[in-house]
């Protein structure tokens, strides 16, 4: 979808574009703190910009920022990722948990990102698993399992 | 599992970083794989065999389970 776009400057694009729009979204709203777009949009720039230029650094880091990571590195991405999922389920549970306990009224946030993350991985699951076999291809299907012996 | 990988490179003079040049991955991969912190996946195990004219098992020893991930 990006692949237009250099690599090196696909995150940064990507991180620029948030920024933009979380200003937009303040300037939208209006009202006395209408100026928060402005430090939202200088955050962003400067962060679009130290990605960019930890992209070109010869580290780990530097190949996630600059999209140019090889198999190693998108493990360790996957796996970095699927750690702050668990941390954020772990967190929205402990939320969830407190905010029923004292009665408040901002409980349901927490069951959003709960819900979220919970059919974010059933989603993983059924795009990523092998799933049944095709039956051309399955050769034992509907033979009694054998043992190694037995063949 | 143990693999010969430093070995190789090292016979041949290559440094690190040309050897993961041309087996198209980072500096810091190849010396994960030689220090044994990181298994290749099956297409890159064979790249590197095929880049030192060995076979996948005479590069990656199965029965040395030295390290590995």
């Amino acid at each position: 979808m990006m692949s237009f776009i250099p690599p090196r400057l696909r995150k940064p694009a990507g991180i620029a574009l948030a920024g933009a729009v979380f200003a937009a979204a303040w300037l939208v709203r209006g009202g006395p703190l209408w100026w928060v777009s402005i430090p939202a949009v200088i955050l962003a720039a400067v962060r679009a910009v130290s990605w960019y230029r930890m992209g070109g650094e010869d580290t780990d880091e530097g190949a996630l920022a600059g999209s140019r990571a090889d198999e190693r590195q998108q493990l360790v991405s996957l796996k970095s990722r699927a750690l702050a999922c668990n941390l954020a389920a772990v967190a929205a549970f402990i939320g969830l948990t407190i905010a029923v306990a004292v009665k408040a009224a901002w409980w349901w946030p927490f069951l959003v990102i709960l819900a979220v993350t919970g059919f974010g991985y059933l989603l993983g699951l059924s795009s990523y698993g092998s799933g049944e076999p095709d039956a051309d291809e399955d050769a034992d299907a509907g033979q009694p399992a054998r043992s190694a012996i037995q063949r | 599992m143990r693999n010969r990988v430093r070995e190789q490179r090292t016979q041949r003079g290559l440094s690190q970083a040309e050897l993961a040049a041309a087996l198209g991955v980072s500096r810091q991969t190849v010396i994960s794989i030689e220090s044994g912190r990181y298994l290749p996946s099956l297409p890159l195990a064979f790249t590197i065999a095929r880049f030192f004219d060995l076979t996948v098992d005479k590069m990656f020893d199965p029965d040395d389970e030295e390290a590995g991930t």
